[in-house]
Protein backbone atom coordinates (compact mmCIF):
# COMPACT_ATOMS: atom_id res chain seq x y z
CA UNK A 1 0.00 0.00 0.00
CA UNK A 2 1.75 3.25 -0.85
CA UNK A 3 2.09 4.94 2.40
CA UNK A 4 2.27 8.82 0.57
CA UNK A 5 -1.59 8.36 -0.05
CA UNK A 6 -2.48 7.65 3.76
CA UNK A 7 -0.34 10.57 4.98
CA UNK A 8 -1.81 12.71 2.51
CA UNK A 9 -5.27 11.98 3.74
CA UNK A 10 -3.64 12.36 7.22
CA UNK A 11 -2.22 16.06 6.73
CA UNK A 12 -4.79 18.52 8.18
CA UNK A 13 -7.00 15.87 10.58
CA UNK A 14 -3.42 15.03 13.04
CA UNK A 15 -4.56 15.23 16.77
CA UNK A 16 -8.23 15.73 16.00
CA UNK A 17 -10.01 12.32 17.37
CA UNK A 18 -13.18 14.16 16.39
CA UNK A 19 -12.62 13.98 12.44
CA UNK A 20 -12.13 10.21 12.42
CA UNK A 21 -15.22 9.41 10.33
CA UNK A 22 -13.95 11.57 7.43
CA UNK A 23 -10.34 9.96 7.86
CA UNK A 24 -12.12 6.65 7.22
CA UNK A 25 -14.32 7.60 4.78
CA UNK A 26 -11.13 9.36 2.59
CA UNK A 27 -8.92 6.07 3.48
CA UNK A 28 -12.18 4.17 2.09
CA UNK A 29 -12.57 5.88 -0.91
CA UNK A 30 -9.07 5.83 -1.75
CA UNK A 31 -7.91 1.66 -1.09
CA UNK A 32 -12.01 0.48 -1.21
CA UNK A 33 -10.82 -1.16 2.74
CA UNK A 34 -9.73 0.03 5.79
CA UNK A 35 -6.82 -2.43 6.70
CA UNK A 36 -5.26 -3.19 10.03
CA UNK A 37 -2.25 -1.21 9.21
CA UNK A 38 -4.33 1.94 8.38
CA UNK A 39 -6.16 1.78 11.53
CA UNK A 40 -3.44 1.83 13.21
CA UNK A 41 -1.82 4.51 11.36
CA UNK A 42 -5.20 6.56 11.83
CA UNK A 43 -4.78 5.82 15.57
CA UNK A 44 -1.72 6.71 16.38
CA UNK A 45 -2.10 10.29 13.86
CA UNK A 46 -5.09 11.38 15.30
CA UNK A 47 -5.15 10.66 18.89
CA UNK A 48 -7.43 8.19 19.11
CA UNK A 49 -7.44 5.02 21.03
CA UNK A 50 -7.49 2.08 18.56
CA UNK A 51 -9.94 0.47 20.20
CA UNK A 52 -11.87 3.76 19.00
CA UNK A 53 -10.97 3.23 15.81
CA UNK A 54 -11.68 -0.23 15.31
CA UNK A 55 -15.63 0.31 16.89
CA UNK A 56 -16.28 3.32 14.27
CA UNK A 57 -14.87 1.10 11.21
CA UNK A 58 -16.83 -2.22 12.35
CA UNK A 59 -19.81 -0.23 13.24
CA UNK A 60 -20.69 1.08 9.81
CA UNK A 61 -21.72 -0.65 6.21
CA UNK A 62 -19.99 1.96 4.58
CA UNK A 63 -16.44 1.07 5.83
CA UNK A 64 -14.85 -2.52 4.70
CA UNK A 65 -12.23 -4.50 6.69
CA UNK A 66 -11.05 -6.71 4.22
CA UNK A 67 -10.12 -5.95 0.77
CA UNK A 68 -12.73 -5.69 -2.35
CA UNK A 69 -13.15 -6.34 -5.61
CA UNK A 70 -12.47 -4.07 -8.67
CA UNK A 71 -16.68 -3.77 -8.91
CA UNK A 72 -18.61 -3.51 -6.16
CA UNK A 73 -22.48 -4.69 -6.27
CA UNK A 74 -24.36 -3.67 -4.14
CA UNK A 75 -28.32 -4.85 -3.49
CA UNK A 76 -30.52 -3.43 -1.25
CA UNK A 77 -31.96 -5.87 0.55
CA UNK A 78 -34.10 -3.11 2.44
CA UNK A 79 -38.03 -3.80 3.11
CA UNK A 80 -39.44 -2.16 0.11
CA UNK A 81 -36.68 -3.69 -2.26
CA UNK A 82 -37.17 -7.24 -0.39
CA UNK A 83 -40.50 -7.69 -1.25
CA UNK A 84 -40.16 -6.68 -4.82
CA UNK A 85 -37.77 -9.47 -5.07
CA UNK A 86 -34.56 -8.12 -3.94
CA UNK A 87 -33.68 -11.93 -2.94
CA UNK A 88 -33.84 -13.06 -6.39
CA UNK A 89 -31.07 -10.44 -7.65
CA UNK A 90 -29.58 -11.57 -4.53
CA UNK A 91 -29.68 -14.75 -5.78
CA UNK A 92 -28.76 -13.81 -9.58
CA UNK A 93 -25.37 -12.18 -8.41
CA UNK A 94 -24.70 -15.10 -5.87
CA UNK A 95 -25.25 -17.79 -9.05
CA UNK A 96 -23.25 -15.90 -11.37
CA UNK A 97 -20.41 -14.75 -9.78
CA UNK A 98 -19.89 -17.88 -7.75
CA UNK A 99 -18.96 -15.69 -4.46
CA UNK A 100 -21.31 -15.29 -1.70
CA UNK A 101 -21.84 -11.87 -0.39
CA UNK A 102 -18.90 -10.20 1.19
CA UNK A 103 -16.39 -12.12 -0.76
CA UNK A 104 -13.97 -11.38 -3.58
CA UNK A 105 -14.31 -13.10 -6.98
CA UNK A 106 -10.99 -15.02 -7.81
CA UNK A 107 -10.12 -12.95 -10.42
CA UNK A 108 -10.40 -10.10 -7.77
CA UNK A 109 -13.04 -8.08 -10.07
CA UNK A 110 -16.07 -8.55 -7.92
CA UNK A 111 -17.38 -8.00 -4.85
CA UNK A 112 -21.20 -8.47 -3.83
CA UNK A 113 -22.50 -6.62 -0.83
CA UNK A 114 -26.06 -6.50 0.70
CA UNK A 115 -27.24 -3.51 2.79
CA UNK A 116 -30.45 -2.50 4.37
CA UNK A 117 -31.68 0.62 2.58
CA UNK A 118 -29.74 2.90 0.12
CA UNK A 119 -32.94 5.55 0.50
CA UNK A 120 -34.60 5.04 -3.25
CA UNK A 121 -37.29 2.75 -2.02
CA UNK A 122 -39.40 3.88 -4.53
CA UNK A 123 -37.03 2.65 -7.22
CA UNK A 124 -36.50 -0.69 -5.96
CA UNK A 125 -35.19 -3.38 -5.66
CA UNK A 126 -32.34 -0.85 -6.38
CA UNK A 127 -28.56 -1.88 -7.33
CA UNK A 128 -25.38 -0.11 -7.03
CA UNK A 129 -22.31 -0.82 -9.30
CA UNK A 130 -19.43 1.09 -8.35
CA UNK A 131 -21.70 3.91 -7.00
CA UNK A 132 -24.11 4.43 -9.94
CA UNK A 133 -27.66 3.00 -9.19
CA UNK A 134 -29.68 0.75 -11.00
CA UNK A 135 -33.52 0.82 -10.72
CA UNK A 136 -36.13 -1.41 -11.00
CA UNK A 137 -33.29 -4.68 -11.01
CA UNK A 138 -34.78 -7.82 -11.84
CA UNK A 139 -32.60 -11.18 -12.46
CA UNK A 140 -32.33 -10.56 -16.03
CA UNK A 141 -31.41 -6.85 -16.06
CA UNK A 142 -28.60 -8.14 -13.51
CA UNK A 143 -27.29 -10.47 -15.50
CA UNK A 144 -26.52 -7.77 -17.81
CA UNK A 145 -25.04 -5.43 -15.90
CA UNK A 146 -22.49 -8.06 -15.18
CA UNK A 147 -21.74 -9.51 -18.50
CA UNK A 148 -21.14 -5.47 -19.48
CA UNK A 149 -18.93 -4.93 -17.01
CA UNK A 150 -16.82 -8.28 -17.74
CA UNK A 151 -16.57 -7.31 -21.57
CA UNK A 152 -15.57 -3.78 -21.07
CA UNK A 153 -13.44 -4.46 -18.58
CA UNK A 154 -13.43 -1.13 -17.02
CA UNK A 155 -15.54 0.31 -14.33
CA UNK A 156 -17.70 2.79 -16.55
CA UNK A 157 -20.93 1.70 -17.65
CA UNK A 158 -24.00 3.25 -18.87
CA UNK A 159 -26.17 4.54 -16.08
CA UNK A 160 -28.74 2.39 -16.30
CA UNK B 1 -21.60 22.40 49.66
CA UNK B 2 -23.98 20.07 47.85
CA UNK B 3 -26.70 21.02 46.29
CA UNK B 4 -30.21 19.33 46.77
CA UNK B 5 -33.12 18.90 44.81
CA UNK B 6 -36.72 17.16 46.10
CA UNK B 7 -37.58 14.48 43.52
CA UNK B 8 -40.85 12.51 44.05
CA UNK B 9 -40.26 8.71 43.33
CA UNK B 10 -43.68 6.95 43.89
CA UNK B 11 -45.44 9.58 45.81
CA UNK B 12 -42.55 9.76 48.45
CA UNK B 13 -40.55 13.34 48.49
CA UNK B 14 -36.71 12.51 48.10
CA UNK B 15 -34.19 14.99 48.64
CA UNK B 16 -31.39 14.31 46.56
CA UNK B 17 -27.40 15.92 45.73
CA UNK B 18 -28.06 17.32 42.34
CA UNK B 19 -26.49 15.74 39.45
CA UNK B 20 -27.26 12.07 41.07
CA UNK B 21 -29.24 9.69 39.11
CA UNK B 22 -32.67 9.18 39.47
CA UNK B 23 -31.38 5.15 40.23
CA UNK B 24 -28.94 6.46 42.70
CA UNK B 25 -31.60 8.42 44.61
CA UNK B 26 -33.73 5.41 44.64
CA UNK B 27 -31.30 2.99 45.94
CA UNK B 28 -29.89 5.70 48.67
CA UNK B 29 -33.27 5.86 50.13
CA UNK B 30 -34.03 2.28 50.06
CA UNK B 31 -36.49 1.96 47.09
CA UNK B 32 -35.69 -0.88 45.15
CA UNK B 33 -34.91 -0.43 41.08
CA UNK B 34 -33.66 -3.58 39.95
CA UNK B 35 -30.51 -3.02 37.93
CA UNK B 36 -27.74 -5.07 36.05
CA UNK B 37 -25.57 -2.96 34.31
CA UNK B 38 -24.67 -0.13 36.81
CA UNK B 39 -21.71 -0.39 38.08
CA UNK B 40 -20.93 2.16 41.37
CA UNK B 41 -18.71 5.32 40.28
CA UNK B 42 -18.59 4.17 36.34
CA UNK B 43 -20.98 6.08 33.95
CA UNK B 44 -24.28 4.40 33.25
CA UNK B 45 -25.33 3.44 29.87
CA UNK B 46 -28.39 2.01 30.03
CA UNK B 47 -27.82 -0.98 28.30
CA UNK B 48 -29.64 -3.92 30.47
CA UNK B 49 -33.13 -1.52 30.39
CA UNK B 50 -34.07 -3.47 33.55
CA UNK B 51 -33.95 -0.13 35.61
CA UNK B 52 -36.75 1.66 33.87
CA UNK B 53 -39.18 3.93 35.40
CA UNK B 54 -42.03 6.23 34.41
CA UNK B 55 -40.90 9.47 34.26
CA UNK B 56 -44.21 11.99 34.12
CA UNK B 57 -44.15 15.15 32.67
CA UNK B 58 -47.12 17.57 32.14
CA UNK B 59 -48.98 14.74 32.30
CA UNK B 60 -47.72 12.35 30.45
CA UNK B 61 -45.46 9.79 31.18
CA UNK B 62 -42.73 8.33 29.43
CA UNK B 63 -40.69 5.72 30.49
CA UNK B 64 -36.56 5.66 30.56
CA UNK B 65 -33.86 3.99 32.04
CA UNK B 66 -33.71 5.61 35.90
CA UNK B 67 -29.39 5.34 35.68
CA UNK B 68 -29.32 7.54 32.70
CA UNK B 69 -32.17 10.24 34.38
CA UNK B 70 -30.39 13.02 36.13
CA UNK B 71 -32.67 14.24 38.95
CA UNK B 72 -33.94 17.38 38.75
CA UNK B 73 -35.82 19.54 40.95
CA UNK B 74 -39.74 18.56 41.11
CA UNK B 75 -39.20 15.43 38.80
CA UNK B 76 -42.33 12.80 39.42
CA UNK B 77 -40.92 9.18 39.13
CA UNK B 78 -43.26 6.33 39.42
CA UNK B 79 -41.34 3.05 39.75
CA UNK B 80 -43.66 0.27 40.25
CA UNK B 81 -46.72 0.99 38.45
CA UNK B 82 -48.29 -2.17 36.62
CA UNK B 83 -46.50 -1.08 33.51
CA UNK B 84 -43.52 -1.05 34.57
CA UNK B 85 -43.60 -4.27 36.14
CA UNK B 86 -44.78 -6.17 33.00
CA UNK B 87 -41.97 -4.29 31.19
CA UNK B 88 -39.39 -4.82 33.74
CA UNK B 89 -40.40 -9.02 33.68
CA UNK B 90 -40.30 -9.50 29.91
CA UNK B 91 -36.53 -7.49 29.73
CA UNK B 92 -35.37 -9.34 32.43
CA UNK B 93 -37.48 -13.09 30.78
CA UNK B 94 -35.49 -11.72 27.21
CA UNK B 95 -32.28 -11.28 29.58
CA UNK B 96 -32.69 -14.91 30.80
CA UNK B 97 -33.64 -16.72 27.47
CA UNK B 98 -30.53 -14.90 26.03
CA UNK B 99 -27.96 -15.60 28.55
CA UNK B 100 -29.80 -18.31 31.17
CA UNK B 101 -26.25 -19.73 32.40
CA UNK B 102 -25.58 -17.18 35.14
CA UNK B 103 -26.54 -16.73 38.34
CA UNK B 104 -26.73 -13.00 38.53
CA UNK B 105 -29.18 -12.86 35.42
CA UNK B 106 -31.23 -15.38 37.43
CA UNK B 107 -31.58 -13.12 40.52
CA UNK B 108 -32.11 -10.31 39.11
CA UNK B 109 -35.15 -12.04 37.02
CA UNK B 110 -36.15 -13.07 40.00
CA UNK B 111 -36.18 -10.35 41.42
CA UNK B 112 -38.47 -8.91 38.47
CA UNK B 113 -40.78 -11.79 38.98
CA UNK B 114 -39.94 -13.79 36.01
CA UNK B 115 -41.48 -17.34 36.80
CA UNK B 116 -40.75 -18.75 33.79
CA UNK B 117 -39.55 -18.15 30.44
CA UNK B 118 -41.35 -18.63 27.07
CA UNK B 119 -38.67 -18.60 25.15
CA UNK B 120 -36.47 -20.78 24.08
CA UNK B 121 -32.55 -20.45 25.16
CA UNK B 122 -29.76 -18.94 23.46
CA UNK B 123 -27.05 -20.01 25.97
CA UNK B 124 -24.72 -16.76 24.78
CA UNK B 125 -22.07 -15.95 27.37
CA UNK B 126 -23.27 -12.68 27.21
CA UNK B 127 -25.83 -9.91 27.88
CA UNK B 128 -23.95 -6.72 26.18
CA UNK B 129 -24.68 -5.37 29.59
CA UNK B 130 -20.85 -3.23 28.72
CA UNK B 131 -19.90 -3.88 32.27
CA UNK B 132 -16.53 -4.86 31.30
CA UNK B 133 -16.11 -2.27 28.44
CA UNK B 134 -16.67 0.55 30.76
CA UNK B 135 -14.61 -0.36 33.63
CA UNK B 136 -11.66 -1.30 31.53
CA UNK B 137 -9.29 1.51 31.78
CA UNK B 138 -6.05 -0.32 30.29
CA UNK B 139 -2.51 0.63 30.24
CA UNK B 140 -1.96 4.70 29.56
CA UNK B 141 -6.23 5.56 30.24
CA UNK B 142 -6.44 3.23 26.38
CA UNK B 143 -9.38 0.80 26.49
CA UNK B 144 -7.96 -2.52 25.50
CA UNK B 145 -11.96 -3.85 25.17
CA UNK B 146 -14.99 -2.50 23.58
CA UNK B 147 -17.97 -3.44 21.64
CA UNK B 148 -16.98 -4.00 17.77
CA UNK B 149 -19.74 -4.28 15.60
CA UNK B 150 -23.79 -3.47 15.48
CA UNK B 151 -27.38 -4.89 15.79
CA UNK B 152 -26.73 -8.61 16.60
CA UNK B 153 -23.46 -8.65 15.42
CA UNK B 154 -22.54 -6.48 18.09
CA UNK B 155 -19.44 -8.40 20.90
CA UNK B 156 -17.45 -7.63 23.36
CA UNK B 157 -13.67 -7.87 21.99
CA UNK B 158 -9.94 -6.18 21.50
CA UNK B 159 -8.83 -4.44 18.27
CA UNK B 160 -8.21 -7.00 15.50
CA UNK B 161 -9.26 -9.97 17.80
CA UNK B 162 -6.41 -10.39 18.83
CA UNK B 163 -5.21 -9.58 23.05
CA UNK B 164 -4.73 -6.17 23.00
CA UNK B 165 -0.83 -4.98 24.60
CA UNK B 166 -3.21 -2.53 26.26
CA UNK B 167 -4.46 -4.87 28.69
CA UNK B 168 -2.82 -4.74 32.11
CA UNK B 169 -4.29 -7.79 33.03
CA UNK B 170 -6.47 -6.21 36.04
CA UNK B 171 -9.17 -8.96 35.94
CA UNK B 172 -12.04 -5.84 36.17
CA UNK B 173 -14.09 -6.86 33.63
CA UNK B 174 -14.22 -10.51 35.09
CA UNK B 175 -14.80 -9.68 38.69
CA UNK B 176 -17.77 -7.47 37.24
CA UNK B 177 -19.14 -9.87 34.64
CA UNK B 178 -22.28 -11.23 35.33
CA UNK B 179 -21.98 -13.99 33.48
CA UNK B 180 -18.98 -15.32 35.82
CA UNK B 181 -21.48 -16.50 38.27
CA UNK B 182 -22.01 -19.83 38.52
CA UNK B 183 -25.95 -20.36 37.56
CA UNK B 184 -28.32 -22.22 39.79
CA UNK B 185 -29.33 -25.22 39.41
CA UNK B 186 -32.72 -25.10 38.05
CA UNK B 187 -32.99 -22.86 35.29
CA UNK B 188 -36.69 -21.54 34.61
CA UNK B 189 -37.88 -23.72 31.51
CA UNK B 190 -41.41 -23.71 30.81
CA UNK B 191 -43.19 -25.99 32.12
CA UNK B 192 -40.84 -27.91 34.50
CA UNK B 193 -39.79 -24.96 36.83
CA UNK B 194 -37.59 -26.54 39.48
CA UNK B 195 -36.36 -23.43 41.69
CA UNK B 196 -34.70 -24.85 44.98
CA UNK B 197 -36.33 -23.63 48.45
CA UNK B 198 -34.35 -21.47 48.61
CA UNK B 199 -35.10 -19.39 45.85
CA UNK B 200 -38.81 -19.89 46.55
CA UNK B 201 -38.25 -17.91 49.30
CA UNK B 202 -36.28 -15.78 48.07
CA UNK B 203 -39.31 -15.40 45.32
CA UNK B 204 -42.21 -15.01 47.86
CA UNK B 205 -40.11 -12.28 49.78
CA UNK B 206 -39.47 -10.10 45.80
CA UNK B 207 -43.21 -10.89 45.43
CA UNK B 208 -44.56 -9.13 48.86
CA UNK B 209 -42.84 -6.14 48.89
CA UNK B 210 -41.68 -5.31 45.41
CA UNK B 211 -40.89 -1.63 45.50
CA UNK B 212 -38.67 -1.64 48.68
CA UNK B 213 -35.35 -2.82 49.47
CA UNK B 214 -35.37 -5.69 51.64
CA UNK B 215 -31.80 -6.07 51.37
CA UNK B 216 -32.09 -9.47 49.50
CA UNK B 217 -29.45 -11.63 48.31
CA UNK B 218 -30.51 -11.29 44.47
CA UNK B 219 -27.89 -8.14 44.25
CA UNK B 220 -25.22 -10.14 45.03
CA UNK B 221 -23.96 -11.55 41.13
CA UNK B 222 -23.87 -7.78 39.94
CA UNK B 223 -23.08 -6.11 43.09
CA UNK B 224 -26.24 -4.02 43.91
CA UNK B 225 -25.24 -0.90 44.91
CA UNK B 226 -27.50 -1.00 47.89
CA UNK B 227 -25.49 -4.43 49.18
CA UNK B 228 -22.66 -1.40 49.56
CA UNK B 229 -24.51 0.86 51.59
CA UNK B 230 -25.91 -2.25 54.35
CA UNK B 231 -22.79 -3.69 54.86
CA UNK B 232 -22.29 -7.47 54.26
Amino acid sequence: MPQTTLVSILEGHRSQPHQLIEVLQDVQDQYGYISEDSMRAISSELGAPLMEVYKVASFYKAFSLKPRGKNVITICTGTACHVRGANLVLNQAVGQLGIEPGEVSDDGLFTIEHVNCLGACALGPVVTENGSFHHHMNPGKLRKVIKTINSSGTEEISHG
Amino acid sequence: MNQYVTISVDGMSIDVPKGLSVLDAALGHGICIPHLCRVPYISDIGACRLCIVEHVKNGRSKITTSCTLIAKEGMVILSNTEKIIKLRRNIAELLVTEAPNSRAVQDVAMRCGVKEVRYSFRNSDCILCGRCVRSCTGLFGEKAIGFVGRGKDRRVESPFEIKSQLCNECGRCIDLCPMTVVPCDGPMMPGEERLCGNCESKMSFAEEIPGFCIACDLGEGFQCERRLFLGP
